[in-house]
């Protein structure tokens, strides 16, 4: 089910309407919403509900185990076991053809392979953050972040809640499960910062993601060759606010949606295009994915606490698997392997101790600068992970030299450009104003509002609804 | 929070009661879509006293004005927007009707395994062959991006992008093919179209008000008479139809239906004198034309030729198909094509495709 569709919003109205009559009874309230959340996945496909049923049970039996146990050496081989179910199930279902095909090239470079069938399953959605949902309730069991007994009941909906279900954003075991403790109280529910949250989610998605994708981006990636410089250049820029907007727009709903049933999500995006160096963005893009990764991998491996070369080689490694976890592709892998050099070159620099260097980066042209350069930097790594092969991705770097006219710029496109990568630095003050304000509206003008946005943003957003980005992950 | 809900509720039923019917409309027939029809429809009815809609009407009809769309499923929105005030808009384009022996030849009981290219026209002098890409997501995923970026560079060729994801002839309520392909062509006169269509129509649909659930004697009879209008509409003007066969699908039920529809069109499409199904299976499906995901080359190279659905063909499995296409469109065969010298004209085979590419199978 996607969000911007009639049959979403049907849906939430009545899974809304019910989870509000039952929260006086928080253990019925939980049972509804976990059956809401497995209709919500079955609409796209009853096949694979099985398997997110799997998953959440061995997750919460696994988790058990280890909670009930006491010997350190016996949690570590549950934890084990269940983080290699939950990853056997992941590599299976989205690594098996990548795997093949790689094996079956190297294979080539000795000799022909066997031309035998290869039978690989079909990628259900959402596997990549039902799975990352699963490990991190063992590794939060396992660390003793979680206080209080894991009801199965709670494994199973915190693995499969509706609104994060199937592009996240991705949340930690440790703040969710406790929020499933206590009883909901409705009055404290911020309805309007969730209505504001919908509604810029659809405007981001619906308008400005979808108009750059249809009328701008999409058709110069698919071609290469039929533009020139300032197309591609723009295709570079808008496919930066597409992406942007596409993927934070989709957490925009879920978390808004969330706060609507009463829970709270974390803050998955913070203006990333204006972040100064790649750590910052990495603070501030995919934030759930980027602290996942730093949490459940990066420091296991050894972090910074090693010697610079080894922090390198685990900023890489954390990286190029962060971009293995995007897509099973190669250029998914240059687009990590960039993001952990561009990390690695950024920890060399900041290390640098000139004087001279150290006054430069505290001026307020430097702050703009290092915003320009990381901006570029960034819009680098997407040409990789947008285009579909190497190829391309090429060609579209060389297009970057080409004389020519820009053909797909027109009005409608450079507005939404400009609102996709400017947006980014409206003030903090605007969104709680709007919300001020909207506190002191009549309830029902308040919905009149929503509804008013509503059919604003369905009649200026391109026919069809496009598929989230990040629905393929 | 529950009069926020009455707010909102109440807007979206007095405003969107039309785009809640036309939502009703687009879902999949069975029970859900007749009460949700049944319902909607009333309300519309309740609501058009209001006179709301034209509100909806007047604002898609201004956005096409300022061109903030150049979807041409939107420019035909907005003119069935100004079609609702008759008084304002020019008549409706009449369609234009199948002949009547193509309705009644026997369905063929299986297509055939091998198929050939016709003869082609000859091109204008002094402008280059006019290509319609025209169908739904099997053209729009793999097989246009490779046409499109194969011919980028030649001045020979002008392509012109007619397709449309999620659409098909078995629900014109949901995208009207016979409205929306026009549209899509703008001025252009297309010499030669390729269509890849039919994925979607493994459905039923209302015909006149009755449930016509697939397979059935009377949804085929109906889908062939779409089917053979929409050949007379897209061959309007000359142009020469190359009709690509759906390939094996994945999934077995699906590919059962989607065989039905290969038969049904196949049927149709050969009775119909400039157009021609070419069967995809025998290049990118297995040794029998069953459906196949990879495929390896003699150099060792293991190609995924399907997406990842199952379903449509990856850039890698368009590559297979695509050359043949390009040898057929470089031909300078003089005469045109009739019944009877069809099969007559030889393409790259299979075979000698593969042995061309360096693929084993």
């Amino acid at each position: 089910m996607l969000f911007p569709t009639v049959e979403f919003a049907l849906f939430f109205v009545v899974a809304l309407a019910v989870a509000w009559e039952l929260y006086r009874f928080p253990e019925w309230h939980k049972r509804f919403l976990l059956v809401a959340s497995y209709v919500f996945y079955g609409f796209w496909n009853w096949l694979y509900v099985p398997l997110l049923l799997v998953i959440s049970l061995i997750a919460g039996w696994v988790a058990q185990r280890i909670e009930r146990t006491e010997d350190e050496a016996l949690r570590k081989r549950w934890l084990i076991r269940g983080i290699a179910a939950c990853l056997a199930a992941l590599v299976y279902y989205k690594y098996t053809g990548f795997i093949l095909t790689t094996a079956f090239g190297i294979w080539g470079i000795f000799g022909v392979p066997p031309a035998a069938p290869i039978a690989i399953p079909l990628l259900p959605i959402g596997v990549s953050f039902f799975v990352f949902h699963a490990i991190s309730l063992l590794m939060d069991v396992y660390r003793r972040k979680l206080r209080g007994p894991v009801h199965m009941e709670d494994a199973l909906l915190y693995v499969a809640f509706f609104p994060q279900l199937i592009a996240g954003p991705i949340l930690r075991a440790s703040s969710f499960l406790p929020q499933l403790r206590v009883m909901r109280n409705p009055e404290t529910i911020r309805v309007n910062r969730g209505l504001m949250l919908i509604v810029a989610g659809l405007f981001k998605k619906v308008i400005i993601s979808n108009m750059l994708a249809t009328r701008l981006v999409d058709p110069v990636f698919l071609v290469p060759q039929s533009y020139a410089r300032w197309d591609t250049l723009l295709a570079v820029y808008g496919y930066a606010a597409q992406i942007y907007c596409d993927f934070s727009g989709y957490t925009d709903i879920a978390i808004g949606c969330a706060l609507l049933l009463g829970y709270r999500f974390p803050r998955n995006f913070n203006s990333p295009y204006t972040a100064t160096d790649p750590q910052d963005f990495w603070k501030r893009w995919h934030i759930s994915l980027s602290s996942w990764l730093r949490d459940y991998l990066y420091i296991p491996l050894g972090g910074s606490r090693g010697t610079p070369r080894r922090t390198m080689i685990n900023l890489m490694i954390t990286m190029l698997l962060g971009g293995l976890w995007h897509g099973a592709a190669w250029t998914f892998v240059i687009w990590g392997g960039l993001q952990g050099a561009y990390l690695a070159i950024h920890r060399l620099w900041a290390s640098t101790k000139s004087e001279t260097i150290q006054n430069l980066r505290e001026t307020e042209g430097w702050t703009w600068i290092s915003r320009i350069l990381m901006f570029h930097a960034v819009c680098f790594g997407w040409i990789f992970f947008r285009a579909p092969t190497f190829e391309i991705a090429f060609s579209i770097l060389r297009n970057l030299s080409v004389a020519g006219a820009a053909t797909l710029l027109t009005g409608p496109v450079l507005l939404v450009l400009v609102l996709g990568l400017a947006g980014q630095y409206q003030p903090r003050r605007w969104r709680k104003g709007i919300e001020g304000e909207l506190a002191r509206w009549p309830a029902f003008a308040r919905g009149a509002a929503l509804a008013a946005a509503v059919i604003g943003i369905e009649l200026l957003g391109p026919s069809g609804v496009a598929p989230f980005i990040y629905f393929q992950f | 929070m529950a009069a926020v809900f009455c707010g909102f509720i109440a807007v979206i039923l007095v405003v969107e009661s039309r785009g809640l019917q036309v939502w009703a409309e687009r879902l999949e027939v069975g029970p859900l879509r007749t009460v949700a029809l049944r319902v909607t429809s009333s309300w519309r009815r309740a609501m058009q006293p209001l006179g709301l809609e034209s509100f909806r009407e007047t604002a898609i009809t201004d956005l096409a004005r300022v061109r903030w769309s150049d979807d041409a499923a939107q420019t035909a929105e907005s003119e069935t927007a100004e079609a609702a005030h008759p008084a304002q808009t020019p008549l409706q384009p009449v369609l234009p009707q199948p002949p009547a022996a193509d309705l009644k030849a026997p369905l063929v009981a299986s297509v055939p395994r091998s198929t050939r290219l016709p003869a082609i026209n000859a091109p204008t002098p002094g402008r280059p062959r006019v290509i319609a890409l025209t169908g739904d997501s099997m053209m729009t995923v793999g097989l246009s991006a490779v046409l499109l970026r194969e011919t980028a560079n030649r001045q020979d060729l002008h392509v012109v992008k007619a397709y449309r994801s999620g659409t098909g002839l078995a629900r014109p309520e949901v995208f009207d093919w016979m409205r929306q392909y026009p549209a899509m062509l703008a001025s252009e006169h297309p010499d030669i179209v390729i269509v890849a269509l039919g994925a979607n129509d493994g459905q039923g649909f209302v015909e006149n008000g009755e449930v016509l659930a697939f397979g059935t004697d009377k949804w085929i009879e109906v889908y062939r008479r779409r089917l053979a209008s929409f050949l007379e509409l897209i061959s309007a003007g000359g142009a020469q139809v190359i009709w690509i066969g759906l390939p094996p699908m994945k999934m077995e039920n699906y590919n059962r239906r989607m065989e039905e529809i290969n038969r049904i069109v196949y049927t149709v499409v050969n009775g119909h004198p400039k157009a021609t199904w070419w069967n995809p299976a025998p290049y990118i499906g297995d040794e029998m034309g069953a459906f196949r995901e990879f495929l390896t080359t003699s150099d060792g190279r293991t190609l995924r030729i399907r997406a990842s659905d199952g379903i449509h063909i990856s850039d890698e499995g368009a590559s297979l198909l695509i050359p043949v296409l390009l040898h057929w469109l470089d031909q300078q065969t003089p005469s045109p094509v009739t019944p009877t010298n069809r099969a007559a004209a030889a393409v790259i085979t299979p075979s000698a495709l593969n042995a061309r590419r360096g693929i084993s199978r």
